[in-house]
Formats: C-alpha cells, structure tokens, sequence
C-alpha cells in the first residue's frame, strides 16, 4: 500500500512490506529480519521508507515495498516523478538481523535482504550513507526527511543513537 | 484467506482448551490463581501486524510445533520484561524489583515455557486425536514485533500476506503477571487443524 506522508507533525507507520514518501517523519517499529530501507533527497529534504521484508520479488507486482528490488524501483521513481534528481539520492538501512537462532541457521533472510539492498542501490548508484544492520537484535527505527534525512535506531532496552 | 464464523468459534475452542492445561501448570508453578482471558484470533494483513505486537522489551520464548501436523507452525509464550523478574521472584522467594535479567530468569522462563506450552499443545493435539510436540525452546529478551516479524518470514513468505494471530492472555493478578500465549500455524497446518475441527463438528 502506498501511503503519502505529508504530515509534519505526526509519524506514520510503516509496516512490513508497506512504503512510503514524503517530508514528514515515518516509522517501522520491530525490524528483525526486516530491513527499513530509506531513499532520502538530500536536496529537497523529502524522501522515502520501506520496509522490506524479502530479498527478491521473483516479478511480482504487488506489494513492491515487501521486496528489495521492487522497493528501491518503487521509491526512486516514486522520488523521481516528485522532482527530485537521481545524482541527489542517498540511502540508509536498519535491520536485517538474525533473532532465532532455531530460525536463522536454515535462512538468514536478514543478510540476504541487506546484500540484495546494497546490490540493487549499486545498481542505480545511490551510495548507502550510512546503516545500523546484522547482528541479532530488533530495531526501531524513525526517519525525519525534513530534518536533514536524520534516522533514529531505537533497541529494545531503549538506547538510541543516530544515523 | 477467509475464516468463517464456526470455523472462529471452533478455533477459540480448541484455543481454550490448550490454554486452560497451560494456566494450571503456570497456577502449580506459582501457588496463585491465574486468570485467563477469551482467546482472540485475528486474520491480520502483514502490514498491520504493528498494531497487534510492540516494540516493548519482552521475554520471547519461541516453540516449533512437530508432529503429525503438515508444516507445522509455531508456539511464542511472551513475557513483559517486569513480569518476568516478578515470575522468578515469586517462583525462587525473592523481592528485588529493580534489576536486569541474568541466568536465573532464563532458566525459569525456558523451564516454564517448556511446561506449558507441553501442556498447550497436549491438551491442544488431543482433542483433535493427532499428536504434536514443540521442539526445544529458543529464548530471546527484545522487541516481540521483531520476533513476529522474523517468525513470518522463515515460513515460504512469498505469498503469505495475511497471518493468523492467535493470543490468548494470561495472568496472576496476585503477583503482578502478564504473559500471553501466541499460536502462529502455517498455512498447511491451519488448513490441517480446519478440516480436523471440520470432522470434529460433523455428526
């Protein structure tokens, strides 16, 4: 589903497989495996969240923002058809982590969303300007394109930190 | 997916019943009433599964469902952070309220999770005369949308965009614990567990 965040004042949620762009903030709560994937327009400020759920969409359609690649097409054309110019995107990920390990050990679906992520943005060059991925713990993460494309990572303890 | 009313009622049944077995191991374990909640269940798109699990720190003890269902599924006993160490205090005699989990709360969350959920899925798989085991716990402490999240996406998750959450919630009010009961079946297993409930209700 794609949603429009033109709400300055309060955040949207995205949930998984969903997308959307705007200026206002957004937010995917709970990323395990998950990845947030933002696409930010350093210049006009506004910019996109995904929250990508599987590597690759073997062609499907819907759901772009469930999958790397239909993600990242979806939000650059997305960007591109609200003006922005490709040379001015950047991307940042948060995620991909391996929880279980009773579930991990047969998949890792959260480091193949992250390779599958970095390929396709090599692909198009947007560089990834920063990222908060691997490891084994769930993530928060809240993004203000307003405010300079800042991202907040929230764990589950409560410690913050930016990116 | 489309779950009808019968189909709903037959489900919070069987729910009911698995959950009730898991209360009076929980009730034995800690000498106190546990209240028990109606079991919901709710067909839910994957994208709204925010609205249903938070990003609040909980004790997550996760089971996979063996046996003779296809597929199979999986059983999360989830535990608020505050609750546990009252767990383990009301269950070792202590009262230090204010302190982070060690290796005392892991051992009584997995060998409290063991017996009810043992208890759940008996209960659970005898009433449909099939028999179902969970496999050894895995535990985690952090965020339950994440462990959702993670859950859903080990299963064949192309296609899958609806899931049925099944939660049952149960408590001691004396001791100040929550804790919630949360079935996830694949899809070939809740299509199992369907036509066995099916035959169940056939005279």
């Amino acid at each position: 589903m794609e949603k429009n965040q033109n709400d300055w004042n309060q955040v949207v949620i995205i949930g998984i497989g969903d997308h959307a762009v705007g200026p206002g903030p957004m937010s995917s709560i709970g990323l395990g495996s998950c990845v947030g994937l933002v696409i930010h327009d350093s210049e006009k400020c506004i910019g996109g969240l995904a929250h990508v759920m599987l590597p690759d969409s073997g062609g499907r359609t819907e759901r772009p923002g469930k999958f790397a690649d239909t993600a990242i097409d979806t939000l650059v054309t997305i960007l591109v058809g609200q003006g922005c110019r490709k040379t001015a995107l950047v991307a940042k990920m948060v995620g991909g982590a391996a929880m279980f390990k009773t579930l991990s050990e047969n998949l890792n679906i959260g480091e193949r969303n992250i390779t599958a992520i970095k390929e396709n943005l090599k692909q198009k060059n947007i560089p990834v300007k920063a990222e908060c991925v691997g490891g084994s713990v769930g993530r928060t993460l809240t993004y203000y394109p307003s405010d300079g494309g800042k991202v907040v990572v929230k764990l589950a303890d409560g410690k913050k930190n930016e990116i | 997916m489309d779950l009808s009313d019968t189909q709903r009622d037959a489900l919070r049944e069987l729910g009911n019943i698995g959950a009730a077995h898991a209360a009076t191991t929980l009730s034995t374990m800690l000498m106190s009433n546990i209240e028990m909640d109606v079991p919901e269940i709710h067909l839910i798109d994957i994208s709204k599964v925010y609205e249903h699990v938070g990003d609040e720190i909980a004790a997550l003890v996760l089971f996979q469902i063996t046996g003779e269902v296809s597929g199979g599924g999986y059983v999360l006993l989830h535990i608020p952070k505050n609750s546990v160490i009252r767990l383990t205090n009301a269950m070792l005699g202590m009262t230090e309220l204010d302190r982070d989990l060690t290796e005392m709360d892991e051992s009584a969350l997995l060998e409290i999770g063991n017996i009810m959920v043992s208890a759940f899925l008996d209960a659970t798989a005898g009433l449909l005369d099939v028999i179902m085991l969970p496999s050894p716990p895995s535990l985690i402490v952090d965020m339950p949308h994440a462990a959702f999240q993670s859950i859903i996406t080990a299963q064949d998750a192309f296609d899958i965009n609806e899931v049925v959450l099944f939660r049952t919630e149960l408590k001691s009010d004396q001791h100040k614990i929550t804790s919630n009961l949360f079935l996830l079946p694949n899809p070939p297993m809740l299509t199992d567990i369907l036509a066995m409930l099916d035959k169940l209700l056939t005279p």
